[in-house]
């Protein structure tokens, strides 16, 4: 097989032309796929900040939230008729000035996202809000707060425990969130508009998983580097919009061809990954990622709020501290975390997983450590990389994938 | 191996005994000076040894002890009568033992990385590789950073200690009263979680008791303090607060013993100021150490500080002290007050749980108040949160007026910046901003 048929462009010709179909054909439905206009402006959206979708909002009056991290209760914002924006450094070249306030032991997200904040580059936001997600980036918010004007900032103190009493803390954290969104707004969040939003942002992670559950295929219609792209792009868009976008796409997809050539399915965990050009390479030699526990992936949409509880605030208190799949800062969820590993490698039928860390990242630092022996004890292929945000040293991530799928004998 | 090494290993004792003795080796060392000052130190490396020994003791004789932590409410553990050890007691006491950097070296070969706290990480290996004894009831921390709330998981996923039963407090980010009560409510989990697990009960009367004793160890801790504003400064690195702090939130909270030392220090403090002596012959430059002392290799750099340049430690991070006393009515006010101690007031808990402030705030009040002449923020690798703030802290020491300095350094580990490169970059520091 020539080595340009190995990388993952969609089932060959060969190959479709072996199931009855005729070459013409088979390059009809490969081209429109390509050609994807809902993935084409997922794509795009990714690989800026302010995409159309969202310019268009703000050129309407629209207002957007910025949130540094996925524990910030974004149905609140929605609520308020405001988008949330997921924050990335998407775009930075350099951390200058963000190197005066941090120091080179902090993470490369959290130099070259409060770099653009310093920069200007973030202007169009109406307000950012952080929660205490880790050490690099929880203190972007005490440069934030110093040095850049932004007309709205808060932060919620998020819980290290996941019980009820947990629950009870963050409940009153939203409360609060909320009532401040209102008072520096001057917009009311009623219980009502607080369920809409809940229903949409289910809709969103629902739409999500289906998108997923066509990763299961044998021949997944969708590369992993594509699905990061669909994912990243739903944290940047106006909800509705990207809801009805994703549909179009689960639409197209469901007709379109699987990628069959890879050599391994992969799964990819890890934390701030949001550049789907780094699957992209790991892609390119072979091994398709068919699933992750991501910042950006399956942590943030495998399950629902419940739309069923008493209250909505309650049902997102719970939802965010005890019942969506936990970041490794979630002190009594190893456990957890791991058999959500192993439940997503059965599922997917996954041959090896690779786990993904910015460098100086303790809390990934622990967990693919920790990952990484219970992977052993199940006889797992499993490989640490560690990474800077922006896409560097290419070669040598393509060289130790393919040292790792050939240790699978892939 | 034979009878004694086998228990040894299976009870996680290897490292404790060779820890124990060599503590007892630098008690017979400072026996040898009798200055007062060696005596305070021999003192508190008795009381070190004191319960290395009690440890041991409850671990042969299979008798209750816990793991837990100074910032975790040792005030509570002294008062339920349980023997106690902080899980990282190597790097934090025993870091200048030989066998250190390789034991630094086999945590990374078991895959706990280079960037990771290297604290964290040595106490990660020792229970890895059965090297920690194993308690009854485990009080894990989540708190101050990341790298705490890793090490904790790891320790509970390691299978030799998942029957170890396991609790933390959950730590709010911001200090106000809302945080203080929830913090409280989170100790009174700890107790009912002790209790049930130790057998222990806590007697109110004899927290309160614990609470008072404690309450005298900080006014003496303050007043130490003060006495420490003073030109030249009685003590340098090798006596003060990382002495104060061992004894009130490690090895003595609330018992007469560590009450009675901290007398003698206050005493032997105001002999000094009164004779107008310090560690030095001539004080050139008065610094402040914003951070753990380098405890790998703190022989190898603090003392050449001295000579050298005549600088000298007059605060750190651990001599710091702004304790307020426990209001000791009753059990409610009693448990406020240690939540309102353990988590916004001890040191690093205070700087680098929450947000940034602290770093500025606590700058500002030991510059004026201790005529400090520049800043030293040691950088520690593992301090993540803290390098983080390396730009708040520069930009209040520049509105201050004091020159301020990030080494980047391992507080353990010496090969990461030797004590050679942190000479040299604190030479060129204090050369160009015309110290010393």
């Amino acid at each position: 097989m020539e080595s340009s048929e190995r990388k993952l462009t969609g089932v060959t010709i060969k190959e479709a032309a072996s199931k009855g179909e005729n070459k013409a054909e088979a390059k009809v439905k490969r081209e429109a796929k390509a050609k994807s206009k809902p993935l084409q402006e997922f794509q795009e959206a990714t690989q800026t900040l302010a995409n159309p979708a969202l310019q268009d909002w703000k050129k309407q009056g629209g207002k957007v939230i910025g949130c540094y991290c996925s524990y910030v209760p974004e149905e609140v914002i929605t609520a308020a008729g405001f988008v949330p924006f997921r924050m990335r450094g998407t775009g930075s070249t350099s951390t200058e000035l963000a190197d005066a306030c941090l120091s080179s032991i902090n993470c490369s997200f959290s130099r070259h996202s409060l770099d653009m904040g310093l920069r200007g580059e973030y202007s169009f936001l109406d307000g950012v809000v952080w929660v205490n997600s880790c050490d690099h980036v929880r203190r972007i918010y005490d440069h934030w707060k110093r040095k850049i004007v932004t007309p709205y900032l808060h932060f919620l103190s998020l819980p290290k425990k996941t019980t009820d009493v947990q629950v009870g803390w963050y409940r009153d954290e939203i409360t609060t969130f909320k009532e401040s969104l209102e008072k520096h707004f001057g917009t009311p969040i009623t219980e009502e508009r607080l369920w809409e939003a809940i229903r949409l942002h289910n809709e969103t992670r629902r739409l999500q998983r289906q998108l997923y559950e066509l990763r299961k295929r044998k021949s997944p219609p969708i590369t992993g580097a594509e699905t990061l792209a669909v994912m990243v792009a739903g944290s940047a868009m106006p909800r509705e919009h990207y809801n009805q976008l994703l549909k179009k796409l689960l639409d197209e997809l469901g007709r379109a061809y699987g990628h069959a050539n890879y050599r391994a399915r992969l799964m990819l965990i890890g934390g701030i990954l949001d550049d789907p050009a780094y699957i992209e390479v790991i892609e390119s030699q072979g091994g398709l990622v068919v699933t992750d526990s991501l910042c950006y992936g399956s942590r943030i949409m495998w399950k629902d709020v419940n739309e069923k509880a008493s209250d909505a605030i309650t049902a997102l208190a719970r939802y965010y501290i005890a019942e969506r799949p936990h970041c490794p800062r979630m002190f009594d969820r190893q456990l957890d975390r791991s058999a959500f590993v192993m439940d997503m490698i059965r599922q997917f039928k996954v041959d090896g997983v690779i786990s993904e860390r910015l460098m100086f990242c303790d809390n990934w630092t622990g967990e693919a450590f920790m990952v990484g022996e219970d992977l052993k004890e199940k006889g797992i292929p499993y490989i640490r990389l560690d990474r800077e945000y922006i896409l560097t040293g290419v070669g040598q991530l393509r060289t130790r994938i393919q040292a790792f799928l050939e240790t699978m004998e892939r | 191996m034979d009878k004694k090494e086998i228990t040894q290993k299976e009870l996680g004792l290897e490292r404790y005994y060779q820890e124990r003795d060599w503590f007892n080796f630098l008690c017979q060392m400072l026996a040898q000076d009798p200055s007062e000052t060696s005596q305070l130190s021999k003192e508190i490396t008795e009381i070190t040894v004191a319960r290395y020994d009690e440890i041991i003791r409850c671990a042969e004789e299979g008798k209750p002890f816990i793991m837990g932590y100074f910032c975790a409410a040792p005030e509570i553990y002294e008062a339920m009568d349980l023997p106690w050890y902080m899980i990282m007691a190597t790097p934090f006491l025993a870091a200048s033992a030989p066998y250190l950097l390789e034991d630094i070296d086999a945590a990374e070969r078991m895959g706990l990385g280079t960037d990771w706290c290297t604290a964290c990480r040595l106490t990660l290996y020792y229970i890895e590789a059965g090297l920690t004894p194993k308690p009854n009831a485990l009080i894990a921390l989540i708190h101050p950073c990341d790298a705490a709330t890793m090490l904790h998981q790891g320790v509970y996923r390691n299978k030799r200690w998942r029957d170890v039963p396991i609790f933390a407090m959950d730590p709010p980010y911001f200090e106000d009263q809302r945080g203080i009560d929830y913090y409280a409510r989170e100790l009174k989990r700890m107790v009912a979680f002790l209790e049930k697990h130790t057998g222990r009960k806590l007697d109110i009367d004899r927290l309160r008791e614990i609470c008072q004793e404690s309450n005298k160890q900080y006014e003496l801790w303050l007043e130490y303090a003060q006495l420490r504003r003073a030109v030249p400064c009685p003590h340098g690195w090798a006596v003060g607060g990382p002495q104060c702090f061992a004894i009130t939130q490690v090895f003595q909270a609330g018992r007469p013993r560590g009450t009675a030392w901290m007398r003698k220090l206050v005493d032997h403090t105001e002999r000094m100021v009164k004779e107008k002596k310090g560690p030095v012959a001539k004080e050139r430059i008065r610094y402040f150490w914003f951070d753990l002392l380098p405890f790998g290799w703190v022989f190898e750099f603090l003392p050449w500080l001295e000579e050298e340049w005549g600088a000298v430690m007059v605060m750190d991070m651990f001599g710091y002290t702004p304790y307020t006393l426990i209001d000791t009515r009753n059990e409610d006010t009693m448990l406020k007050g240690i939540a309102k101690r353990n988590l916004y007031e001890s040191p690093m808990v205070r700087q680098a749980r929450g947000i940034a402030d602290y770093f500025a705030s606590d700058i500002t009040r030991v510059v004026k108040d201790y005529k400090i002449d520049c800043v030293i923020w040691p950088g520690h690798m593992g301090h993540k949160d803290g390098s983080a703030s390396t730009g708040i802290m520069r930009e209040v020491c520049r509105d201050l007026g004091v020159p301020y300095i990030h080494i980047g350094l391992d507080l353990f580990d010496k090969r990461y910046t030797t004590p050679e490169q942190c000479k040299d970059k604190i030479s060129q520091f204090f050369t160009a901003m015309g110290l010393g």
